[in-house]
């Protein structure tokens, strides 16, 4: 009797979300409520969980909860800590949860919503929860080592040095594209630009608190923290108010990314627990709250989707960016779908702090369907906006033109209404000078949020704190991401440096870290001041990069995933690895080829740089612009040889995962697994981690 | 009712002691139950040595992402 309530009760899950899909997907004409996004895709991860992940879990991977994982055998309550697994859920989906998700999917609205929509959905649960499930279980099963190391022992050496190597490059674009997502939310705007400033003293007083005054109460020291946030999203106002304050935080696009490498190199060159701990702290709380509210409010509100499935920009001449849907909105929607950078995380913290193999079911698996309901929520949020609005806020003036009634018909030309008026209404109801012009997906995004939120608590008079409040979370765990991501690139910088020097390897050799720090600042620096320079907006060139660079670590997760899954003789379900991996070595070769070779200028980057120089010889260019012409014209080939890099590292590593694959087809040698030795769980059944310890002392062997 | 008082209680606690096992407050208490200072002389962390050392290696690796 449970067993046929148990299939009828999943039946009907999985009916109502093939209605609600077929409602999204073949709705025409008529607007369409986001509820039905919300159902479709809470029915299509329940789904997915129920029976996927677990098909995974018992046929592919066997997962054993009568094996100890590293938590357990190697307890110190440092690195490896046994943890409850909703707690470890939680720190797992702070971890990977970033920009990406709302940034991604706000710029592939361009679209339509269907594509993206799609995608967020079928990518996550069949390849980036898959992708993040298996890393985990890989990682777990070899004392939670990284992915370089993985792929260095599984695959082949130059395959981890590889990894490692593609680590660094991409971090490089990742850190330079998400401050460009800052530097465009707040360029202009004194309101974000004095909040997101105000965070810095903040950090630093809740880091001395935690350092000298209560060592390690995080929780009492956020709730300060996050009371300062508030009073200062508020104070803000008053700040662009005041004609002086105002002037003072109007900052152009060069001066905030003066700013923010500034504030980059501090936050890598000084000690952890000052500023980057804290805000870290700050952050996830915000990001969480933040995260929660806005799914309660599109529940709440349940806005009208404006956007129509498809628009025209399908044939690639999208003004966020340009680019057909396939493969620009793959690797423009990137993390909400799969994400690379998560089988770092994957195969770093979490394994370590397992308790069973059995739990990264939940925290592999879950935590991306998790993230990937993120992405809708902000594919919901920029498409329930008017469509002429979403345009003016994400297009360049190089494409809409540069006068707010020049960009208006534009707009209205390509089917959308719009008038300056009412983008000059939006601007003044939100509480800034100008949101034409502002691409990057941050300020789309706040619109969007502040909308809902505003229509759940506090109305039309609310907006502008709403909107603020969100442009603030949303730039505050950016700021996370570059300050984390930063420091990170300073050790492998470090570690890099140090096999030439042996003294610039050592963590704590002060000029070493001050040079280290300059380099990696220096790095994603300069790709930043390449993107704010930028005609087109910056995006339309930084982020097809990141996404390329995002999937290739993805595809080379998958390598070492599949790799493995050969050597441990499960080659009748490979496919669940080897499909993902195909798909995305498919759409990051195409997207690599298009983005070096198009004979379209804004696709290509030669021949960007060819026209350029082109209008250059015919004397075609200002006196004034000849400088920054040459500028560009070095930039749109650097972001040749970039692409170019990334899509050879990968070749080579499949180029190398294929004669392993060969070798172990062809029997010629025995598969070496570097899995550690199985070890009998000393835990009884019940233990559910470090906090219920005193509780199970005698189950833990110990009073 | 006493049930349900009890119930409440319970589930409080356990998303209290979630909560602060997810924020880093309980970070500590774990280092002290830990099985590796349980089970041989090792030198103790003052709290203040802990949390520095912890956030030392906690951010030197990959623990943010996109």
């Amino acid at each position: 009797m449970k067993r046929i309530l148990n299939v009828i009760v999943w039946a009907g899950l999985a009916v109502l979300g093939a209605c609600a899909l077929g409602a999204i997907a073949l709705q025409r004409g008529e607007r369409l409520n986001a509820i039905w996004f919300v159902i479709a895709a809470v029915c299509c991860y329940l789904v997915a969980f129920r029976l996927y992940s677990s098909f995974i879990a018992a046929r592919l991977l066997a997962l054993d909860d009568t094996r100890a994982t590293p938590a357990e055998r190697h307890d110190d309550g440092r690195d490896f800590v046994p943890t409850n697994k909703w707690v470890l859920f939680g720190h797992h989906f702070a971890a990977i949860a970033g920009p990406g998700p709302l940034v991604g999917p706000t710029l592939a609205a361009q679209f339509g919503y269907l594509p993206g929509t799609l995608w967020l959905i079928a990518g996550a649960a069949l390849a980036g929860c898959v992708q993040d499930f298996i890393i985990l279980f890989c990682s777990i099963r070899r004392d939670g080592k990284s992915l370089g190391q993985m792929a260095r022992e599984e695959v082949s050496e130059r395959g981890g040095f590889i990894a490692q190597l593609a680590v660094l490059a991409i971090m490089t674009i990742l850190l330079a594209v998400i401050a460009l997502v800052v530097v465009n939310a707040l360029k202009s705007s004194p309101w974000a630009t004095f909040t997101l400033a105000m965070t810095i003293p903040i950090a630093i007083l809740l880091g001395l608190y935690l350092r000298f005054v209560r060592p390690g109460r995080v929780l009492e020291a956020s709730i300060m923290g996050l009371a300062l946030i508030v009073f200062v999203v508020v104070a803000g106002q008053w700040v662009a108010d005041s004609p002086y304050w105002s002037h003072v935080f109007t900052l152009s696009g060069l001066a905030l990314t003066a700013a923010i490498i500034l504030y980059g190199f501090s936050a890598s060159a000084l000690p952890v627990w000052l500023l980057l701990a804290p805000r870290d702290y700050l952050s996830a709380f915000i990001k969480a709250g933040a995260i929660f509210s806005l799914a309660a409010g599109i529940l709440f509100v349940r806005p009208q989707v404006l956007m129509p499935p498809l628009t025209r920009f399908v044939d690639g001449t999208g003004p966020v960016f340009a680019g057909k849907i396939f493969p620009f909105c793959f690797i423009t929607i990137a993390c909400g779908a799969i994400s690379g950078f998560h089988s770092l995380i994957s195969s770093g913290t979490t394994p370590k702090m397992i308790l069973r193999e059995g739990h990264a079911r939940l925290i592999g698996y879950g935590a991306m369907l998790l993230e990937s309901f993120v992405g809708v929520m902000a594919m919901v949020a920029a498409c329930a906006m008017t469509p002429g609005v979403y345009f003016a806020i994400n297009s360049p003036p190089a494409i809409v033109g540069a006068t707010p009634d020049a960009a208006a018909a534009t707009i209205t030309s390509w089917g959308y209404p719009l008038s300056a008026q009412t983008m000059t209404a939006l601007a003044g109801a939100v509480g800034e000078q100008t949101l034409w012009n502002r691409a990057g997906g941050a300020p789309s995004l706040a619109v969007g949020m502040a909308q809902i939120f505003s229509s759940t608590i506090g109305g039309e008079r609310l907006l502008s704190i709403w909107y603020h409040f969100a442009i603030m979370f949303e730039a505050l765990f950016i700021l996370t991401v570059l300050d984390a991501g930063t420091r990170v690139g300073r050790f492998m910088v470090q570690e890099l440096g140090g096999r030439v020097w042996k003294p610039f390897g050592r963590r704590g050799w002060m000029p070493g870290i001050l040079l280290a720090s300059a380099v990696m600042v220096g790095l994603w620096g300069y790709f930043l001041y390449q993107g704010v320079i930028d005609p087109l907006g910056g995006i339309n060139s930084l982020w097809p990069l990141f996404g390329i660079g995002n999937q290739l670590l993805a595809a080379v997760a998958l390598v070492v995933a599949t790799t493995i899954l050969m050597k441990m003789g499960r080659l009748r379900w490979i496919w669940v690895t080897l499909l993902p991996m195909v798909w995305l070595v498919l759409i990051t070769m195409t997207a690599s080829y298009q983005k070096i070779f198009d004979a379209n200028p804004r696709i290509g980057f030669l021949s960007g740089a060819n026209t350029l120089a082109a209008q250059l010889a015919a004397g075609k260019v200002a006196t004034a612009k000849i400088a920054e012409s040459h500028r560009l014209i070095f930039n749109l080939r650097l972001d040749a040889v970039v692409t170019a890099v990334f899509a050879l590292m990968i070749l080579v590593l499949i180029v190398e995962a294929l004669f392993q694959w060969y070798v172990i087809l062809s029997h010629r040698r025995a598969p070496v697994l570097h899995e550690t030795p199985y070890v009998a769980t000393q835990w009884a059944e019940g233990f559910s981690g470090a906090g219920h310890a005193a509780a199970v002392g005698d189950a833990m062997g110990d009073d | 009712m006493r049930r349900l008082k009890k119930i409440i209680r319970r589930s409080l606690r356990r998303f209290w002691r979630g909560l602060r096992e997810w924020c880093g407050d309980a970070a500590y208490e774990s280092y002290l139950r830990s099985k590796g200072m349980r089970s041989g002389p090792v030198c103790k962390l003052s709290p203040a040595e802990f949390y520095v050392e912890q956030l030392n290696r906690k951010y030197s690796r990959p623990n943010r992402c996109c």
